[in-house]
């Protein structure tokens, strides 16, 4: 008795799962279709662009220089073990590039810049706003979408190229507190340690990132549904749809990187 | 001159503002630890239940999914520089292990929380504020911290600790996996519990449960501020989502920097 | 029928979630005319017009525009239609990011090719013709319900349509703004000749602009009258609307 509901539960989830991933699916087909031609409207994208950069450079400048300096932590125990302070930037670095920095950079970002999308997208929609584009002959994919998409991307590289270097300041300022390891120490760490291609590797997780972020948001946006409690479970849904997918991609992405 | 001095109102508008939400921010700190004593008598039946299954149970498939998939790639990250360098994978299981423990395992458990459940009681208190569903409370005589974030405090306190425990479980079998498949490590070799101390699990333990208050706390915080309507529960959602990860990183830092301290650098 | 209508429906059917809201309704608009849909709360007016213009599908039956069938046209190939059908939504839905007088060029600078500056410029132009020139430069959030209904019509005025579609325009405003409102619709269909589908149900506004009213009733149009003529009926039905007497022989699903 108890199984059968339990079966019938996680049958009805994983159906509604799939329905929002076709719908996501769907969502980026129409946004590429109205790639081409690609009449962007270069007002709402520059638009877009100023305010989430405007909205997320300080609370990622603040999470990076936090988690740059939490990795130095982790990294500690096992410098005071080796007496091997040259090691701690390496640690650190690598751990900052290739992973800590994309994902919590990306977590950050979809928190602040993919939530209030959402929120912004789904009161439009309930309050018939996008009916409203419709009814003007001007398409809500092209028109609202699009810009946010392309906007989105881009910051999120730009700001993880940022979060990157302030995570690597934070590391250094948090090994010479902390650990004594002096900061020109951190730096022939870093230098000797890491590669360009350690950075780039971040770099493309961004990019994927930024896109995940970007459809789930502006799909819940769209299709929300039921006044202001809808909103509300609207962003929800998002927030938690982008991190599983940041979770997903940055597995396959290091993966499918190593072979 | 005249631009200068508008930048000025407005920075220092903006530091009153943000010292008047701390102060706001505390009240309903202080105003759920006082309702954890005050016997909630006019807290709905069951409730504490329903919240502990839409905190915890309704959260597992998501923190398996993340935390499983991320200690994947951690140990796979981990062996490939190991393979670069030296080659030897003996200590990567048992290091692995210590960070999960004393940090990733409640840190990245604590994220996913902050993003799935906070976003969640945020935008529940928010609807029911802007609907003046808290105001119909208030004039019943009922306090909305105690009908509705402190049930969420406890059952949050409770779920987070013991999500943590899973997540760390499911990070390290599925890094182990990893390991074994993609770099032959040895089962026997890489679950090796030799280098757990008492205070790592000590350490798991407060991380978790300062991240289980911070959570519901924050996004309770921010919904009980929403104003307005659709929009006003859009910005509380998105602002306990923001507010309750980075709350879960400042803790870590400073949790893991007076356990680094107190240990004298041996953790 | 002969001379073809210049709007029609034919026959119209739609259900939401299994539940039948129009049972073959059909209707005939000519143009030129103003032409109200009342009826009960949730009976269906606002869900025709909005079939009209694509942003519902309906399940059954035929849409026509001047000579040529609407509901079956995909998406893609609504946006022609929809210059020439411009809507009025109960609650305006004007973009709260913009001003009004951004809100009122943003169809210009679409689909006119105008240039920011001149579209802004024009914008402010169509907002002085509906007595809003000075708040060109307001923000939606800011003004009152009738102000913002009224920017709304100037913005669905902006692409020249030559059907307009209101959407109880003059619900939730005071009477002296939904007067106003009422005369805009009037001089609309005066001075410019655009054919106005109204749906209200707001006595002052029926008896004072319509030409022709439809009344729908049980998913389908009770009747087709002038209001003169819907004043005089002796249906019991109509009787009872128009007097809004709480007891009577309609049926009211919910009440």
């Amino acid at each position: 008795m108890i199984g059968g509901k339990f079966i019938e539960g996680v049958g009805a989830s994983t159906l509604r799962v799939a329905q929002e991933v076709g719908g996501i699916v769907v969502l980026t087909g129409q946004v590429l279709r109205a790639l081409f031609p690609p009449r962007i409207d270069r007002r709402e994208l520059f638009k877009n662009l100023y305010k989430m950069g405007n909205r997320s450079v300080p609370i990622v400048v603040l999470t990076a220089f936090f988690a740059g300096g939490l990795m130095t932590l982790q990294a500690g125990p096992f410098v005071k073990k080796l007496g091997a302070t040259s090691l701690a930037g390496w640690g650190a670095g690598y751990a900052v590039l290739r992973e800590i920095g994309p994902i919590l950079i990306g977590l950050m970002f979809s928190g602040r810049v993919g939530a209030n999308n959402t929120a912004e997208l789904a009161t439009m929609t309930v309050t018939e706003q996008l009916d409203g584009l419709r009814s003007l002959a001007i398409d809500p994919i092209r028109f609202l979408v699009v810009p946010r998409v392309i906007a989105m991307i881009v910051m999120l590289v730009a700001l993880t190229i940022l979060g990157d270097f302030v995570a690597l300041v934070g590391s250094s300022v948090v090994a010479k507190a902390m650990l004594d390891i002096d900061f020109s120490t951190m730096y022939y760490s870093f230098v000797d340690n890491l590669t360009p291609a350690d950075f780039l590797h971040g770099i493309y997780k961004s990019i994927a990132f930024g896109a995940a972020i970007a459809f789930s948001s502006c799909y819940f946006g769209v299709t929300v549904r039921g006044g202001a409690v809808g909103v509300g479970k609207a962003v929800n849904a998002a927030v938690v749809a982008a991190a599983v997918s940041i979770m997903l991609l940055d597995f396959f992405l290091t993966y499918l990187s190593s072979h | 001159m005249k631009f200068l001095r508008t930048r000025i109102e407005r920075l220092g508008s903006g530091v009153l503002e943000t010292g008047r939400a701390a102060v706001e921010l505390w009240m309903v700190y202080v105003g759920t630890v006082a309702g954890l004593f005050r016997r909630g008598k006019n807290r709905p039946r069951g409730e504490l239940a329903r919240q502990m299954h839409a905190i915890g149970n309704k959260s597992l498939v998501f923190i398996i999914v993340t935390l499983g998939f991320i200690g994947m790639v951690m140990t796979y990250e981990a062996c490939m520089q190991l393979s670069r360098i030296t080659g030897d994978y003996s200590q990567v299981g048992s290091q692995f292990l210590r960070l999960i423990i004393s940090d990733f395992g409640p840190t990245l458990a604590g994220l996913m929380l902050a993003t799935r459940v906070g976003a969640g009681i945020a935008a529940e208190i928010g609807s029911m504020k802007v609907t003046e569903q808290i105001d119909a409370l208030r004039m019943s005589g009922v306090l909305p911290i105690d009908y509705l974030i402190v049930p969420r405090f406890i059952a949050s306190l409770v779920m987070t600790l013991m999500l943590s425990v899973i997540g760390a479980t499911v990070m390290y079998t599925a890094g182990g996996l990893t390991a074994q498949y993609s770099f032959g490590v040895n089962p026997n070799l890489y679950f090796d519990i030799s280098q757990i101390r008492p205070r790592h699990v000590i350490l798991m333990v407060i991380k978790a449960l300062s991240y289980g208050a911070a959570i519901p706390v924050v996004a309770g915080f921010c919904g009980l501020r929403a104003r307005g309507s659709s929009e006003g529960v859009g910005w509380a959602t998105t602002a306990a989502v923001i507010g309750g990860s980075f709350a879960v990183i400042i803790l870590d830092f400073l949790i893991s920097a007076a356990a680094l301290f107190l240990t004298g650098g041996d953790l | 029928m002969t001379a073809r209508a210049f709007v029609e429906w034919k026959d119209v059917t739609k259900a939401f979630g299994g539940k039948p809201v129009l049972k073959g309704m059909s209707l005939a608009v000519n143009k030129g005319e103003v032409m109200f849909i009342i009826g009960t709360s949730g009976v269906g007016k606002s869900v025709t017009i909005k079939h009209l213009i694509g942003l519902l599908r309906i399940d059954g039956g035929e849409i026509w525009f001047d000579g040529q069938r609407v509901d079956t046209l995909p998406e893609r190939k609504l946006a022609p239609l929809r210059k020439r059908i411009g809507m009025v939504f109960q609650s305006s839905t004007l973009f709260d990011s913009m001003t009004l007088a951004e809100n009122v060029a943003l169809p210009l600078r679409k689909h006119q090719k105008l240039s920011w500056s001149a579209s802004l410029d024009e914008a402010r132009k169509r907002l002085e013709q509906v007595y809003m020139g000075e708040y060109s430069e307001r923000y939606p959030a800011e003004l009152s319900d009738g102000m913002r209904k009224r920017a709304a019509i100037a913005r669905t005025l902006a692409l020249g349509p030559e059907v307009v579609l209101f959407d109880e325009p003059t619900t939730g405003l005071d009477p002296v703004s939904a007067r106003r409102v009422d005369r805009l619709i009037r001089e609309l269909a005066e001075k410019l000749g655009v054919t106005a589908i109204v749906v209200s149900h707001d006595p002052p506004s029926i008896f004072g602009v319509a030409d022709r009213v439809a009344f729908l009733y049980k998913g389908v149009v009770h009747v087709v009258a002038t209001p003169a003529e819907l004043k005089a009926s002796e249906d019991p039905v109509v009787q009872q609307f128009i007097g809004g007497k709480s007891s009577g022989p309609m049926e009211t699903p919910g009440f």
